[in-house]
């Protein structure tokens, strides 16, 4: 085990620093950030010297060196746009998002295979159709539009909840079931599919000869069986969270780290995009990782 | 039992932590974006300006769009010659730190918005290429002069926000500080600014006695969030979000369609051109369609209230056939009329510029120019509107909107029309002459150049010059607030009250 955690370190660390080179030089293919954060009307003088205090004029290669020398004392720069580390915008982003993704996913997952699994033990029956139904149309569904007719609906004409923001329990709640609804359809397809076949399997029916009970074949019996397709989808959708729920987070005025991203690649804000992209990276390997120990423990058969 | 008391303990704990709607004196403001700064020398910027303009940091004079200017921290001004201007400053006012304001801090203001360490917006768009010196008389009187000398000094000066002779000429501002009705609480990043307001304040006590800021990309939650009561006023929100009459607002936001013309270049250089250019476009088609009510018809750079808008002219008239004669009249005297011209877009730059340029293209190719229509992102746009232009460019039109609330020419007309200015497509002597005796000229006679500039450059046809557009707030109904052109640039806290 701590051999394969060590390899799975230094290769994380090579993709991360590949990462780097390649972001750093593209994102600077994208253009001069001068343009962007000085009027139209601004003076020659100004941008120029908007340049200058910005090292913009220096050589690409020796830019890239300058930013790698400071990368090793873990300074990640200063945003060209805000007046703070790159780093802090980051983080302060990243704790917003990585708390959304937590709920979210906790609460994805729960209902997901609950439902999933009663769904798959009677295949065709009223209630797998009725959650069939209901996943597809989650899973299909744009969130942009799911989240504007959930403000009009709870907050302007309900008058239940606030329509977007932050300080409250109350304001969780949309941004979170709007967040909620496609990775729940998806996964809760594939813990049916998964179940399905499960039960269908030679362990099942010999449980079911042995006379033990519906609810211990599906949760005990099957369940764990099944989990190993789930585990890399749930995964999956983890990761598109963690990388910033962009629309989610713009409709609602929710300070993650995903607006942060794009306002910054908007904007030319290259030691925000950097820093912004290492840390998320930097947590998906590390959400590999935990679910590559999570297949270990769901099925002794694989060992590292 | 305990179970149950637990639940009623949680239940009770969620209801009292229910949204704090926005209630008594103090009103929420929900911008268009997160701010990335608060320092003062940047509230040129709109969001910025909304903060703090005026309302934590003041200027020494401020422009009335009805009165002219105005004294706010200088209580009177004049002309010492030279391009110096004595400025006497009110007494008895103080900064939030207690320390009282004098004329130092007015120096130390002038050096930081043009330091060599930061680039300040203020310095860079409105002294651009003007050197700055002062001379403190005493506390409360300083000289300044203007290099080359500006005989509109006091009204640049309604542009610079005075800030203590402390604020670092290395660096930002942490906090925005200054001398105005409110103080600058706390900015929780991503989430909210909070301003109280300052006891110590010279001025009388406005009745909003705080303010918070919160910010939301989307326009239909901005509008959504004054009409569940969570904000009071959303300074700019789309047209289709502007849709109850009682709340909403539309007022003319200072911003000016036009297309600029690249007359260098050959057929573009022809005047009969460029006024068939003109005659082609039906201006009052757009009107209540793809452009908002009110949007009004441009005859200028300028809005209508800037000194010197020349009220006389008329826009050209919507007549094809007079165009196409035009074109013909060229084409004989052996004007290359049919060569392809570029015309160049911006991506985003206001509601529906892709169907207002779609359309301008189809009434130019109707008379029977041949132009081809390129929408790209800004820094792209940016390339082909300011200097230095490509190379190897073909003749080209680009659309551009321009922003002057400051109500004179002089921040315009140099930039977009002398031969030398960052936007200009025009190189004519004459047109030079007449913006710089315009731009050094004073009272009465400033307002009578401008007006010719203005109808020279409509005589040239220089541009197509299309609309002076309008913007929408939604201001809630207990607030008694009618937003103006300075809404789109400042929001001031103490010229609002409550019904």
């Amino acid at each position: 085990m701590k051999q394969f955690l060590g390899k799975r370190a230094v290769a994380s660390a090579v993709s991360l620093l590949g990462l780097v080179v390649l972001v750093f030089f593209l994102s600077r293919l994208t253009g001069d950030p001068t343009d962007l954060y000085l009027p139209v009307d601004a003076s020659v003088e100004s941008r120029e010297q908007f340049r200058e205090l910005h090292g913009l004029n220096d050589p690409l290669v020796m830019q890239f060196v300058n930013y790698l020398g400071d990368l090793v004392r873990f300074d990640f720069g200063e945003s060209i746009r805000r007046n703070e580390p790159a780093i802090d915008a980051v983080l302060r982003g990243f704790s917003w998002t990585l708390t959304l993704a937590v709920i979210t996913m906790g609460l994805v997952t729960v209902c997901a295979i609950t439902f999933g699994a009663l769904a798959a033990f009677n295949v065709g029956g009223r209630f797998d159709r009725f959650a069939t139904f209901v996943s597809l149309i989650g899973a299909s569904a744009p969130d942009f539009w799911i989240a504007i007719v959930a403000i009009v609906l709870f907050s302007v004409n309900l008058g239940w909840l606030p329509t977007s923001g932050t300080g409250t329990v109350w304001h969780w709640v949309l941004p979170v079931a709007v967040l909620f609804i496609r990775p729940f359809g998806l996964i809760l397809q594939v813990v049916r599919g998964s179940m399905i076949s499960a039960l269908q399997s030679a362990y099942v029916k010999t449980a079911r000869a042995k006379g033990v009970g519906n609810r211990p074949i599906i949760f005990v019996h099957a369940l764990r069986n099944a989990m190993l397709p789930v585990i890399t989808v749930i995964g999956d959708q983890a990761a598109a969270l963690l990388n910033g729920a962009v629309v989610v987070e713009t409709i609602f005025g929710f300070p993650g780290v995903g607006k942060l991203m794009i306002d910054s690649i908007l904007q030319r804000d290259f030691t925000v995009i950097l820093a912004a992209i290492m840390v998320t990276a930097f947590a998906i390997f590390l959400m590999n990782i935990l679910i590559d120990i999570a297949y270990a423990i769901l099925d002794p058969r694989i060992r590292y | 039992m305990k179970l149950r008391t637990y639940l009623q303990g949680t239940a009770l704990a969620l209801v009292a932590a229910l949204p704090a709607y926005a209630q008594d004196s103090t009103v929420t403001v929900v911008l268009s974006e997160e701010l990335d700064i608060l320092d003062p020398c940047e509230s040129s910027r709109s969001n910025v300006g909304r903060v703090v303009l005026q309302n934590i940091t003041e200027t020494m004079t401020e422009l009335d769009p009805d009165e002219g200017l105005m004294p706010r921290l200088a209580t009177e001004w004049e002309d010492m010659g030279d391009g110096t201007w004595r400025f006497h400053l009110r007494e008895g006012v103080k900064f939030h730190d207690g320390s009282a304001l004098d004329a130092e801090d007015v120096a130390h203001t002038l050096v930081r918005i043009k330091s060599e360490d930061i680039v300040c917006e203020i310095g860079a768009k409105f002294f651009g290429g003007i050197d700055l010196t002062t001379e403190v008389v005493d506390d409360t009187t300083i000289d300044i002069t203007a290099d080359p000398a500006q005989p509109i000094l006091p009204l640049l000066m309604s542009t610079v926000t005075i800030t203590p002779a402390e604020a670092p000429l290395d660096g930002h501002m942490e906090e925005p500080m200054g001398t105005g009705p409110y103080v600058f609480d706390e900015y929780r990043r991503g989430q909210d600014i909070t301003l109280s307001s300052n006891p110590d304040y010279w001025g009388e006590t406005p009745e909003v006695t705080g303010a918070t800021y919160v910010f939301r990309t989307d326009s239909a939650v901005r509008a959504a969030m004054v009409q569940t009561g969570e904000a009071d006023i959303a300074p700019n929100i789309a047209l289709q979000d502007a849709t109850n009459p009682d709340t909403d607002f539309s007022y003319s936001n200072s911003e000016t369609v036009y297309t600029r013309l690249d007359t260098t270049m050959a057929p573009l250089d022809d005047v009969r051109v460029r006024q068939a250019l003109n005659h082609a476009v039906d201006r009052e088609a757009f009107i209540g369609t793809i452009l908002a009510d009110g949007t009004e018809l441009a005859t200028g750079m300028t809005p209508p209230s800037t000194i010197g808008y020349n009220k006389d002219l008329q826009p050209y008239a919507y007549d094809p056939d007079k165009a196409k004669a035009l074109i013909e009249e060229a084409k004989a005297d052996g004007v290359p009329v049919d060569t392809e011209i570029t015309v160049v877009g911006r991506i985003n730059n206001f509601a529906n510029v892709l169907e207002t340029m779609e359309a301008l293209t189809s009434m130019w190719r109707e008379v029977g120019f041949n132009v081809d229509l390129q929408m790209v992102e800004v820094a792209e746009w940016l390339e082909h509107y300011s200097k230095p232009f490509p190379e190897d460019r073909g003749p080209e039109m680009v659309q551009a909107m321009h922003d002057n609330a400051n109500g004179d020419p002089v921040f315009s007309m140099y930039f977009k029309y002398a031969s030398e200015g960052l936007q200009s497509g025009v190189q004519d002597p004459k047109l030079d002459d007449m913006i710089a005796e315009a731009t050094a000229a004073t009272g009465d006679e400033r307002a009578e150049d401008w007006s010719e500039v203005f109808s020279y450059i409509h005589e040239q046809a220089f541009d197509v010059m299309l609309f002076h557009m309008v913007g929408f707030s939604r201001v809630n109904e207990r607030l008694d607030f009618t937003p103006s052109i300075k809404t789109n640039s400042e929001l001031q806290l103490e010229q609002i009250s409550f019904n």
